[in-house]
């Protein structure tokens, strides 16, 4: 742990107020081509900020001796690289979780594999971080994957970046060289939403611009690597955003208690606020926000809560709790921008399911139509799309669910695809457009419902696992049907 | 100090969420309970997730026998007066075959008797998944683990075959064979464990505070003589220290410290100011090189 915490005593005093909860934790994406050094620097930054204890010094520093790399150095990348196969090979393989703290912040480090055969690991981390940094080897400058991994930061969410220029001690620390990479870099954010992009040189093997201010590079006037961290707001959200909550489970208990509970994924909702549940339209008053520390007045965007209404909206998991004014849409068929994350390629044809905050919702059909090129960074027409690829897709539902626009809600416009034979997660996405009522396309639409598949399921009940059971063996018919070409929706009773 | 507390309302409310998530998408889910600080929390977390219905699952303690007597004891009053389902499982015919801490090395017996005992609880229980109080912090291989952790028929973890997590979104659709091991508690560290069972007043194991204990040194550790079965060396001769325990397991393989930290402030300032990892206390972690990675392949925790 961290001796700076000792300077100020542990007390069991309250939490902060909710608006400054994001100022306390800071989640930070590593990321970078292979060979740009992001272990290495991460390793740096929690050897310098005294996140790395006396016995996994002394392992490091042995481990380094065994391997001799970097000559006498010490091999900072042995604290992230955990796995056998990652040691054995000197590569990341899979994201690491590191955790650090300083007198301002606590960190969690997610450093992320830079082959391009792991974005999908890469994507997965991306998706939890708060900002990143985006290492470059300032000999090569901006490379292909660069760019990938710039893509897929922009495209999970994250607002701000630092691009780290590393090995700047390998270039003569030259000005002229980090200003060139800076303004590259500059010139292809233009195609990405990011909010702020700050450059910093920096040598992780020797530390400068890490904690320590480098003494080589006069010219540089910004902040070192952990003062930016220290400082930097990663919120940009906006402050007065609608109220969600995905609705997780029903809660049933003693004396009649029914609540719903969920985590609030933006604004508030105070006790005797009216609140509607997107699908069916119905609303109610808010009566009690029940947690085990007592009733609160107010939850707001992070809480986990339970929600007791005066009436019973007779709705479950999969429902979207949400504000009257600005609601979701109620929507059947999207849009999409999504990083391909398995090996089997899209197909047309396989079952997919959607898994949206907390609805999984069948697919109708689904339809590739442009594909991002890493070089230009533009779009180009396609219907094809295989494992790292960013693809623009269009999805027809099998029925309605709850949904926002991911630029606008973020946690309630984002989702992943499931197949449905073996529950893979084969992609993960973000809408970018919803609409109601298209999917119901006209009368050749043939519906899977419990009285069309009587036959086939005369042996399943009501439990649970039967029900999963039906969605299952409907979907092997669906498959089939679409295979020869007609049009089906899939309707289960959950 | 508001910055360094004030995660730990983060912390709680991540990890509630994952607690919810498992229980709507998982048949028969177990949480795993372990007795010591970290399962106080996740026990903790998982009743705040559930209230005021009580959590929608039973705890499973693997027990080896060798585990410390005031944990069993701790055990058996908290699940009283909680009211919970407690199940306890042992691995009799390890038991029977005479496999013990001190005639078999530290590999072969966590094998045997944790992790092959873990398998047949879960096996006979028909759970699909298993709640763990397993810290990303811990350890190396564990700082790569996603929060839903597949595991292959036998349990097996692959990790170059990890299902992609992305964003607040657990996708827990098992495929043929497939179970899961959820860890609500990947993001805390060991001082946030402790932190927050100062905020919240948990009581917990009272061998996690310093008091006079009869130990012996050996190898450089000091090993509590918890009963008669300790198994002393020629020369060796239990001596009162004043020792308290960063982590609790087996107590023939699980080492105490020398310390004055006799209550909850005094841990965690001790914590806090930690120059060493918690698991350098584990001495089955030390058996070989990567040991922890190899035992969760073979289906341990």
């Amino acid at each position: 742990m961290n001796l700076a915490a000792l300077d100020e005593p542990i007390s069991a005093g309250t939490f902060l107020a909710p608006d400054q909860k994001s100022e306390a934790m800071l989640k930070l994406l590593t990321c970078g081509s292979v060979d740009d050094g992001k272990s290495t620097l991460i390793g740096r930054l929690l050897w310098d900020a005294a996140g790395v204890t006396d016995d996994q010094r002394a392992a490091i520093l042995h481990a380094s001796h065994a391997r001799a790399v970097n000559g006498e150095r010490i091999d900072f990348s042995l604290l992230l690289d955990g796995l056998v196969a990652e040691r054995e090979q000197g590569i990341t393989i899979d994201i690491a979780w590191r955790y650090f703290e300083t007198k301002r912040r606590r960190f969690v480090i997610i450093d992320s594999p830079g082959h391009e055969q792991y974005t999908r690991n890469m994507a997965t981390g991306a998706s939890h971080g708060d900002l990143a940094i985006l290492l470059v080897d300032a000999r090569h400058g901006v490379k292909r994957q660069t760019r990938r991994h710039a893509a897929i930061c922009n495209l999970v969410g994250i607002k701000k970046v630092i691009l780290a220029v590393n090995k700047m001690d390998q270039i003569d620390w030259s000005e002229a060289r980090y200003r060139a990479i800076e303004a590259d870099f500059q010139a292809i954010a233009g195609n990405f939403a990011f909010a702020e992009i700050t450059a910093i040189p920096v040598a992780a093997l020797t530390g400068a611009n890490v904690v320590a201010r480098s003494a080589e590079m006069a010219w540089y006037t910004g902040p070192t690597l952990l003062e930016y961290l220290e400082r930097v707001d990663p919120k940009v959200e906006p402050v007065d955003a609608p109220f969600r909550m995905p609705v997780q489970l029903v809660l049933r208990a003693a004396g009649d208690f029914r609540g719903y509970a969920g985590s609030v994924t933006s604004g508030a909702i105070n006790v005797g606020d009216r609140v509607v549940d997107a699908r069916s339209g119905l609303g109610a008053t808010l009566r009690r926000i029940a947690t085990m520390d007592g009733d609160r007045l107010t939850a707001t965007k992070g809480d986990a809560v339970t929600l007791v209404l005066d009436t019973d909206l007779d709705i479950s998991r999969g429902a979207v709790l949400s504000e009257i004014k600005r609601r979701p849409v109620n929507a059947d068929v999207i849009e999409a921008r999504l990083v391909w994350l398995s090996e089997k390629p899209f197909d047309p044809e396989a079952g997919y399911l959607l898994r949206t905050a907390t609805d999984l919702t069948p697919v109708t059909s689904m339809s590739v139509s442009a594909l991002v090129d890493f070089e230009t960074l533009a779009s180009a027409p396609a219907h094809d799309c295989s494992v790292n690829d960013i693809a623009d897709c269009r999805i027809l539902l099998g029925r309605a669910t709850a949904l926002d626009l991911f630029r606008d809600l973020p946690l309630t416009g984002n989702f992943v695809l499931v197949s449905a034979i073996d529950g893979a997660t084969v992609a993960g996405g973000v809408i970018t457009w919803a609409q109601t009522g298209a999917a119901a396309i006209g009368d050749n639409v043939l519906v899977l419902d419990r009285a069309r598949l009587a036959g086939l399921c005369a042996d399943l009940g009501d439990s649970p696992a039967d029900l999963a059971e039906f969605e299952r063996r409907a979907q092997e018919v669906a498959i089939l049907l679409r295979s020869a070409g007609v049009p089906v929706l899939i309707e289960t009773d959950q | 100090m508001t910055a360094l507390t004030s995660h730990l309302k983060l912390l709680e409310a991540e990890s509630i969420h994952i607690f919810r998530e498992a229980a709507a998408q998982f048949r028969s889910p177990v949480l795993l309970y372990s007795i010591g600080k970290d399962s106080t929390v996740l026990l903790h977390l998982a009743r705040k997730a559930f209230w005021p219905a009580k959590p929608p699952f039973p705890l499973l303690h693997v027990d080896t026998t060798w585990k410390f007597h005031d944990m069993i004891a701790f055990r058996d009053r908290t699940v009283k007066e909680l009211g919970l389902d407690l199940i306890v499982h042992t691995n009799h015919d390890g038991l029977a075959r005479g496999i013990n801490p001190f005639d078999h090395p530290p590999s072969v017996y966590t094998d045997v008797m944790k992790t092959q005992a873990l398998r047949q609880a879960l096996d006979t229980g028909g759970f699909d998944a298993a709640f763990g109080g397993a810290r990303r912090d811990e350890e190396a291989s564990r700082a790569k683990e996603r929060v839903f952790s597949f595991r292959a028929a036998g349990h097996r973890w692959d990790p170059r075959l990890q299902r992609p997590e992305m964003w607040q979104l657990l996708n827990g659709r098992l495929g043929k064979g497939e179970t899961v091991r959820a860890f609500p508690l990947s993001n805390w560290t060991e001082a946030d464990v402790w932190r927050y069972i100062m905020l919240e007043k948990l009581e917990v194991v009272p061998l996690y505070f310093a008091d006079l204990r009869p130990v012996v040194e050996r190898g450089g550790q000091l090993l509590l003589v918890d009963d008669e079965r300790m198994r002393l060396l020629p020369g060796e001769q239990p001596q009162m220290r004043k020792v308290r325990f960063r982590t609790l397991g087996c107590y023939p393989l699980t080492a105490a410290i020398e310390s004055d930290a006799a209550d909850l402030d005094a841990v965690v300032q001790e914590t806090l100011s930690a120059r060493v990892s918690e698991r350098a206390g584990r001495l089955i972690d030390h058996d070989q090189a990567g040991a922890m990675e190899m035992k969760k392949r073979e289906g341990y925790f």
